[in-house]
Order: structure tokens, then sequence, then C-alpha cells
């Protein structure tokens, strides 16, 4: 029996290290992973320089992982494995309850986030005859706290809101989300599976930024509200892993009077006539579906009513929140100028200068806005 | 190269696996060899020509030393060279900037640090190296004449990066002659998968509790939480470190060798004098063979002994590397130690078994303290919110989610501590069971497989933008 037991337990081991080798070699390297949502590494390149700088090993190695056959099973399994120890969180997820996942929020380095605070407040100072707003959204940690797993580590993004607000509100306007977003806590305000508000959150945003410009904002009767995804697992998804969860749902607002906004991207100097990438809605994250995704500068502009127009010109210095805010905005605003810090260069004063910009909306959420030292290029 | 890696489980093993096992007897030490040094040069592709210069220097001494008409003096000289050029390699990488950097402090000198990387395993293989050419010196082992035979022992690949360190004499015979049978091959893989689960489930999983703990800050740190924290840490360094061992262990069967044993449930121990009987075996033997008994031992009265153990302890904390918590933590075990040689062992002989349990546990806890922070006023930090010097409470709200959100994982800890017969051996005369061992092999292999992959599941997100 032992002798037997031997035998299956080297002939098993053995032909697994083969078959599994066999298979790594046999089976088609995709080029890019739609689970991970990155390009993989390629097929390493053997030369005298790579093998000396441990290139080639360091990449051989990324090239064995990213391409090991079965991937999303073995990181499937490892999640559910983890689950069934107790473990409440995969990979800085956290498991919430009613199908909501979050992101880990843990006490901010407040010295750097004092330094990002002084150079908004900089920015907003050095233009005193234009007009500035910064939004602020909690993510749905912030929001839901009472959903995190039991005893669940957890910093208050309200008190983080609360201190922002406190070194900025004399120099501009400050909008906190959580005064405009808690009386609708209970409703879909925020995807489960994404870090992304939903388009009923940044629809009630700009309820009230419209409300702060003096605009009349359009009531939700004045939409065609169409789910154009019921398949979406977003980004909490993606680094988690979690196992039975219910997708989102992507929904748009459409008005039902549209003006024809015409999007200009300057990245790569393409301009289109819709605001929304439908091909995005085949690809894992569909929340580039709103926009196309990132990009460094665009411009949205929009023919409308001279007449009742009151904002000419907006410049919008934001993170992805803006994606799904950004197209109501269009109804009010002809020429909206929309800025990525994290991947524009320029100098933001300059391209205000040259585009004579008189009011900018700068819209993060709390979890960004702690945690990116771009932002410190606002001032340049 | 690590073995807990996708490369080096399905790729190189089985690579080298097939090579060994269809290349005739006489190449096979040469397959073992040229293995191993890829294996090395993978992480090293530059240093591990020191490795080579300690390995021929070595092989060449040895070869000087087997002639045994030459004078006492020329073989004590070359002994001496020996240790030389390896304790030099040795210091020159690991202990030159501590070195600088102390002297620069103490007399306000602007030394230029040499900013050099540790080159892997050179506290193993200079280790192994030394081991034999003083063996040659005192007899109790022959020079080796073959080159490849030599350079496959120095450099042979399970145990080249972190040990066991293998003292030469017992393997010499293997080198020369050695076969593998199905049960030794079935042996192996056994002791191979459990020091990867070990490594993969275990250490890694409780790793992340620790180092969730000990990156907040100390003074925030309730009672409770700190002890977890550390409790942690010692599970995490222990089947971390013993993993590794087993896995050579494993490994070095499957390739017909048999390595002595570095660990023996180390944490059942009832003193500390027995901890470090249980605790890195063979770094202690050779600490306790190459400088402890040279040195006179415990035979030339109590002041010399006294002087001796220091000295070992100093050392074996130095060795574990290049900075004063190490230092401490070496002195602080050569205190114990000396402490219980005289006194302690008598007074816990007489008290019952859990006491001398609960007082060994403590003391090594305390110990994986210093261990843990280079930096010794975090130790200080650490050890005061252990007490309560800090003046938080006893527990709070995340001392909870740590404690429920690991809890499976802490009872598992226990009990492979303790119980390392049934999990790790072979159950040699349980054959009713071996079928159903083969089965959870092969669970704990699925699983530590997936944990593998996941840890190389690196999403680019649209986050954070």
């Amino acid at each position: 029996m032992k002798q037997k037991a031997d035998r299956i337990l080297v002939g098993g081991f053995v032909s697994i290290l083969f078959l599994m080798s066999l298979a790594f070699f046999l089976m088609p390297k995709e080029r890019f992973s739609e689970l991970e949502n990155r390009t993989l590494q390629a097929t390493p390149q053997l030369t005298w320089d790579n093998l000396i700088s441990k290139t080639f090993a360091d990449q051989a190695e990324s090239f064995v992982t990213d391409h090991f056959p079965f991937r999303a099973d073995w990181v499937w399994t490892k999640s559910t494995m983890e689950q069934l120890r107790l473990q409440q969180e995969n990979n800085g997820i956290f498991r919430g309850k009613d199908g909501y996942l979050f992101e880990k929020f843990a006490e901010p380095d407040y010295a750097k986030l004092q330094q990002y605070v002084e150079a908004v407040k900089q920015f907003a100072d050095s233009h005193p005859d234009a007009s500035m707003t910064f939004m602020l959204a909690p993510t749905s940690i912030g929001m839901y706290p009472e959903r995190l797993p039991w005893k669940a580590p957890n910093y208050s993004e309200a008190k983080v809101n609360d201190f922002i607000a406190d070194h900025l509100k004399d120099g501009l306007s400050f909008m906190d989300g959580f005064r405009f977003l808690s009386p609708h806590a209970s409703e879909q305000i925020y995807y489960k599976t994404d870090h992304h508000w939903t388009t009923l959150g940044a629809y009630y945003a700009y309820i009230a930024y419209a409300e702060k410009m003096g605009w009349e904002p359009m009531s939700q009767e004045e939409f065609q509200i169409t789910n154009v995804s019921e398949s979406f697992l977003g980004s909490y998804h993606t680094r988690s892993q979690f196992s039975g969860l219910t997708p989102d749902t992507i929904q748009t607002y459409i008005p039902k009077h549209p003006v024809q906004t015409e999007m200009y991207i300057a990245d790569t100097d393409k301009t289109f006539s819709n605001l929304y990438d439908d091909s995005f809605l085949e690809k894992k994250d569909q929340y580039s579906y709103f926009l196309g995704g990132v990009h460094a500068l665009m411009t949205l502009k929009s023919p409308l009513d001279p007449q009742a127009v009151t904002t000419e010109k907006l410049l919008v210095v934001k993170d992805s929140y803006a994606h799904s805010f950004l197209p109501f905005l269009t109804q009010h605003v002809p020429e909206i100028h929309v800025i990525d810090i994290r991947y524009y260069n320029g100098s933001i004063s300059d391209y205000m200068a040259q585009n004579g910009i008189k009011d900018v909306l700068m819209l993060f959420n709390t979890a960004t806005f702690v945690d990116n030292g771009e932002i410190l290029k606002i001032d340049d | 190269m690590v073995f807990s890696s996708l490369l080096f489980l399905f790729l190189f093993l089985p690579a080298v696996l097939l090579l060994y096992y269809c290349s005739p007897w006489r190449i096979k030490n040469l397959i073992l060899f040229l293995a191993s040094l890829v294996f090395y040069a993978w992480g090293e592709p530059v240093y591990i020509v020191i490795m080579l210069i300690s390995t021929v220097t070595d092989f060449i001494f040895g070869l000087l030393l087997s002639n045994s008409k030459r004078s006492p003096v020329w073989r004590k000289t070359i002994v001496v060279s020996s240790v030389i050029v390896n304790l030099g390699l040795l210091s020159y990488f690991k202990y030159a900037d501590f070195l600088i950097n102390n002297v620069n402090e103490l007399l306000g000198t602007q030394i230029p640090l040499t900013e050099l990387a540790l080159p892997i395993g050179i506290s193993f293989y200079t280790f192994q190296s030394m081991s034999y050419i003083i063996d040659v010196y005192r007899g109790t082992a022959k020079a080796q004449r073959n080159w490849i035979d030599f350079g496959t022992f120095v450099a042979l690949f399970p145990q080249l990066v972190a040990g066991p360190i293998v003292q030469y004499n017992t393997i010499a015979e293997q080198l020369r002659k050695r076969s593998v049978s199905i049960e030794m091959f079935a042996e192996g893989v056994r002791r191979f998968i459990i020091g990867l689960a070990k490594k993969v489930l275990l250490a890694n999983n409780i790793g992340l509790l620790w180092d969730t703990i000990s990156s907040s800050d100390a003074g925030s740190l309730p009672v409770l939480t700190a002890w977890l924290g550390i409790i942690a840490f010692a599970f995490q360094i222990y089947f971390d470190f013993s993993g590794y061992s087993d896995m050579a262990i494993g490994l070095g069967l499957m390739f017909g060798f048999r390595f002595n044993e570095n660990f023996n449930k180390p944490y059942t121990a009832q003193s500390i004098t027995d901890f470090w009987r249980r605790w890195h075996i063979s770094l202690s033997s050779w600490f306790r063979d190459y400088v402890y008994i040279p040195l006179g031992g415990n035979r030339r009265g109590l002041g010399i002994q006294l002087r001796n153990i220091l000295i070992v302890w100093l050392l074996t904390g130095i060795w574990h590397g290049a900075s004063w918590n190490f230092l401490l933590w070496g002195l602080y075990f050569g205190v114990i130690l000396i402490f219980e040689k005289w006194w302690g062992l008598k007074l816990l002989g007489q008290s019952p078994r859990w006491v001398r349990h609960v007082y060994a546990l403590i003391l090594i806890l305390i110990g994986w303290v210093l261990f843990a922070f280079d930096e010794l006023p975090k130790v200080g930090h650490y050890l005061q919110a252990m007490v309560g010097f800090t003046g938080q409470p006893l527990w709070d709200s995340n001392t909870m989610y740590f404690t429920y959100t690991n809890a499976i994982l802490l009872v598992v800890l226990i009990i492979a501590s303790v119980s390392r017969k049934k999990l790790s051996t072979t159950n040699n005369n349980e054959g009713k069971s071996s079928l159903l061992n083969v089965a959870w092999c092969g669970i704990l292999f699925f699983l530590s497989v997936s944990y593998l992959v996941d840890a190389t599941f690196n999403p680019f997100l649209y986050f954070r933008f």
C-alpha cells in the first residue's frame, strides 16, 4: 500500500510538473489581459546586456506568470480559499454587506495632504479674477462605513473632507460631496463593484453644481434614462476577484432635447461626435464608456443658445469621477476644457490665459486626492 | 531564483529532473553543478563570480592541505588563509557599510559607503566552504580531488541560497555515490510540498498581518494587538525559514542527498537552551563545531566558557544581518543561555511544564521584537506597546478584526508548529493512511500554486484615476 501510494505521488507530481510546463509552451499567448486590464509581458529577448542586467531573468519570470495556464482559475481559487478562512478582504478590497465591495481607506499622511491643499490654495490665490470651485466627492467606503465587514479598520473620509474644507474655504468655494450625496445615500449612487459613482450619483453632483453656478438644473424627467450595461464588474472586482457578485448596471442620461456635442481629444488629435464609446461595454473596464476613458486634455463644444448661456467657458481639472458627470454640463456650457492633472504636464495658468477661461471646477474623489502627488503640478 | 516561484516549479525543476535522470551516472554531478550555476546566476548574474572565487580557492586550499608531508605551520597557514578569504568576502559585502557607518558616526569622518548589494546566499556558502577546509585540516574529511564534485557541494542549488548549512563531512560520501529509490523520491516530494505550503500558504499570509501591525505607529497599538503582531511575526519567520529548509531537504532527496534536519518544532521548547537545539540547527552546530569547541568550549574553566558563549552568540547575532539590533539579539540570547546554564535550568526543572513553556515562548517573542526592527528606537517603542506603557487600551476593534479574520489561520499555525511529525515526515509505518497522505499533498500543492499565481496577479486599474 505504502509503495503504491509512493508511486502515485511521484508519478503524479512529476507528470503535473511536465504537463503544466507543456501546457505553458503550447497554449496560445494572449497579448492583453482583459481581467487585469493591462498588456502582458512579451517573450523576453536573450541578449548579453539583458542577461547581465538581470532584465532577462525578470522578464522571463513575468512571462511565465503572465501566461501561466488557467491563470484566472488559479486566482479565483485563491480568492475563494481566502473567503473560506473568514478573511474579509483580498488584495486590499473588503467584501462588504449588500454586495458592496470597498477599497481600504487608511489615515492619510496629513503633512502631505497639507501640501496638496496648499498647492490648490496657491492656484486659487494667483487667479483672483477667476471663479473657482473645488468639489470633493467621497468614495463608497466614506458614504457607507456601516456596510463594512464587522470591526473592519476604516478611517473616516468625512474627517478628511472636513480637514480639506477648513484649509480651502477662504480661497475658493468648496463643495463637500457628503452634503449633496448623503441625502440620497439610500439610492444607487455608487457602483457596488467599482470605485466610481454611478450616473445617478453624478446627476446629484450636477444638481448641486448647477445651483451653485446659478443654472437651472434639468429634472430627471427631461432625460431619457437607459441601461446600457447590466454586466459591469468594475475595478474592485478586478482587484479582489471575489466570486458570486451581482454585476452593476451602467446608465446613461440622454436629454430628450439633445445638443450635438463635439468631443476633441488633444492627446490623439481626434474629434468625436459622441460622448460615449460603446466599444468599452464589451470589455472589462466598462466605465471607460464615458468619454472613452482617461485623456490628458480634451474640449467639449456644444452649440447652445447664446441667450440661455451664463458661463461661456469652463475648465475642469479632474479625476475620472468627472467622466460620467461632464455630459450633464454640456447642457449649460458651450465650451468645456478638461484637464487630467495626472497626465497633463503643461502650465494650467498659461492654458487659462491662452483660452480666456474665468471659471474653474476642480473635481476629485477623496481617495484620489489624498494619494496623488500630481496635484502639486496645479500651481506650476 | 527561489523555489516558491512558478518559473522554478514548472520550468527549471522539470528540466533539471529530466536532464539528471536521463544522463549517465558519471555526468550527474556535472549536471547538478551546471544547473546550480544557472539557478544562482538567474538571481545574481554578476556576483556569481564571487561564489566561484570562493569555490576555486577552497578547492585549491583543500588540495594543498591534502599533502600530509607538509609542516603543521604550513597547514595552519592554509587554513587561516581560507578563513581570511571567506570571511574577507563576507565582511566586505555584508559588514563594510555597517562598519563605515559606525566609524563615521563615532569619529565624525566622511568615509564613503560601498553601497554594495549583498550577494544572495553568501552567508551560507562561505560557511559551507570553511567547514570543508577545517574538516580536511582536522582530518575528519578527505580533500576532494574532483572539482566537479567539490563545485556541486558548494553550489548545490537546493541548499545554496538559504541553507541548511551542509557540513562537508556529512555529505562527502553521497557526492561520490548515491542512489534514489521510489520511496526516497516520494519522501522528497512530500517534504518539498510541505515546505512550499508552509512558505506560501502559512508564512506569507500571516506575514500580511505582521506587515499591517508593524507598519502602524507603535504608540497607537493596544497591548493585545502588539502581542498578536509579534506572534504573527514569530509564525511568519518560522514557517518561512523552515518551509525553505523543508523544500531544500525535499529537493535534496529527489537527487539522492540526505541533508540534516534544520528545525525540530522550536516553539515547543521548554527553555531557551532547548529552543536553540531546535531552531536553525545547522547554524548552531556550525558555531559549536567551528567556534565554540575550538575556543576551548567548557573545558577551560568558568571564565573562558563565559567568554566563549558570549563570542559565539555575538557572532550568531551579527551573522543574521549587519546592524545593531542583530548584535543585541545575539547578546540577548547569550545572556539568557548563561543564566540558564548556571541557575535557570535548575529553577525551571522544579516548575510545571506549562510554566517552562510559557517562560520560553515569552523570551522568544521578546527576542523576535529585537530581530524584527533594525532601528533600536522602534524596538523600544514596540516593547513598550507590549507592556502597555503607551497608555493604550488592552484591545480595540482592530484587534478583534485582526483576530477573527485570522482565527482559522492561527489555529492551523499552532497545530502545524507542534505536530511537525504528522505534517512533514513520511508516515513510514502508517500504510493505511498513505493514500490519504497523497491526496493531502495534492491539495496542498494545488492551493500553493493558486496562491503563487495570485501573488503575481497584478491588475492595472483605472484606480486612483
